[in-house]
């Protein structure tokens, strides 16, 4: 919106940062920097679980820091704009491709243990061979189907 | 709201504002670094773990007793199926929707309505894998790790 930070900003700028937040968070907290487990607590809130209140707090951070990049930088994202995929797909296509996308986003981190925070990012620089099988397998898979995908579509998507 | 709380808000605001800004949370950043078209975001990635990894140990080695958790404890889970089963469930829907947990939320943060559509997805995703575990005995997970000590009943 107000166009003062680059999009993207440079990755020797927030790679550093962000590996900052995840030593630090661990430093104080003593907790493993994660989003999955985040939406683990919501789905076991509504079955009458305990749940780990600290998760959702940290969840809500996620979505301002996300709302602060669009208030400082750009969002080119907003409203029904999804990339590229949007314009190549209809509407009426694109919400179930999504959904069932996202389907499988879910159960595989949960069947995982966690996602590309969780494994990908913290469990990798705490050396856990499970986080790194788990990251490497996450790469090795979404660059095989992207490309299947990309190839399928004749280059378009 | 304790001090773990507002801790974890601003360490979940940092961390979001940070992969925003390299652009992880649009479709078209993370669907040219999966065509190995755009390599930032490895960079970013590699540069994190590189400055998150040695920090880790340091703190480890000197037993660090973090102010808020006790004793410093980072968590480590050997290599087992589950992790290239479920990796492989969650690279198809990666590379589809171009969003993870964490990255859809701020996505959604940023105005994407059709993010919601995603999010709506991975929740349901978590409980039909949930639903399934619960009612399948499961050879391949290990048991559900209880939450430790901030764990308060649902509702509460």
């Amino acid at each position: 919106m107000l166009h003062v930070l680059p999009n993207p900003v440079p990755w020797y700028i927030v790679g550093p940062l962000m590996g900052l937040v995840v030593a630090a968070m661990y430093a104080v907290t003593n907790r493993h920097l994660g989003v999955s487990g985040s939406y683990v607590q919501l789905v076991d809130a509504a079955r009458h679980r305990s749940i780990e209140v600290w998760r959702l707090w940290f969840l809500g951070g996620i979505f301002i820091g996300g709302a602060l990049v669009a208030l400082l930088g750009e969002s080119p994202q907003a409203g029904l704009n999804y990339g590229i995929l949007s314009q190549h797909i209809s509407l009426g296509a694109l919400i179930p491709i999504l959904f069932l996308g996202g389907c499988m986003v879910g159960i595989g981190a949960r069947w995982a243990g966690a996602c590309t925070s969780g494994h990908g990012l913290t469990g990798c620089s705490t050396r856990s061979t499970g986080s790194m099988t788990a990251m490497a397998t996450f790469m090795v898979t979404a660059v095989g189907v992207t490309w299947l995908l990309h190839l399928l579509t004749g280059g378009s998507i | 709201m304790n001090r773990l709380h507002v801790f974890s808000l601003l360490f979940g605001t940092a961390f979001g504002f940070l992969f925003s800004a390299a652009g992880f949370n649009q479709y078209n950043v993370i669907h040219r670094m999966l065509l190995l078209h755009y390599l930032d975001p490895f960079l970013v990635m590699g540069a994190a773990v590189a400055v998150a990894l040695p920090l880790i140990w340091l703190l480890e080695r000197r037993h660090w007793q973090t102010p808020l958790g006790g004793p410093f404890a980072p968590r480590r889970w050997p290599a087992e199926r589950k992790h290239v089963l479920g990796g492989a469930v969650f690279g198809v829907g990666w590379a589809v929707t171009g969003a993870c947990p964490g990255t859809v939320t701020a996505m959604i943060g940023t105005g994407s309505l059709l993010g919601i559509v995603t999010l709506a997805g991975v929740l349901f995703g978590i409980a039909l894998r949930d639903a399934v575990h619960d009612t399948v005995a499961d050879p391949l997970q290990a048991p559900r790790h209880d939450a430790p000590a901030d764990v308060v009943m649902a509702g509460r």
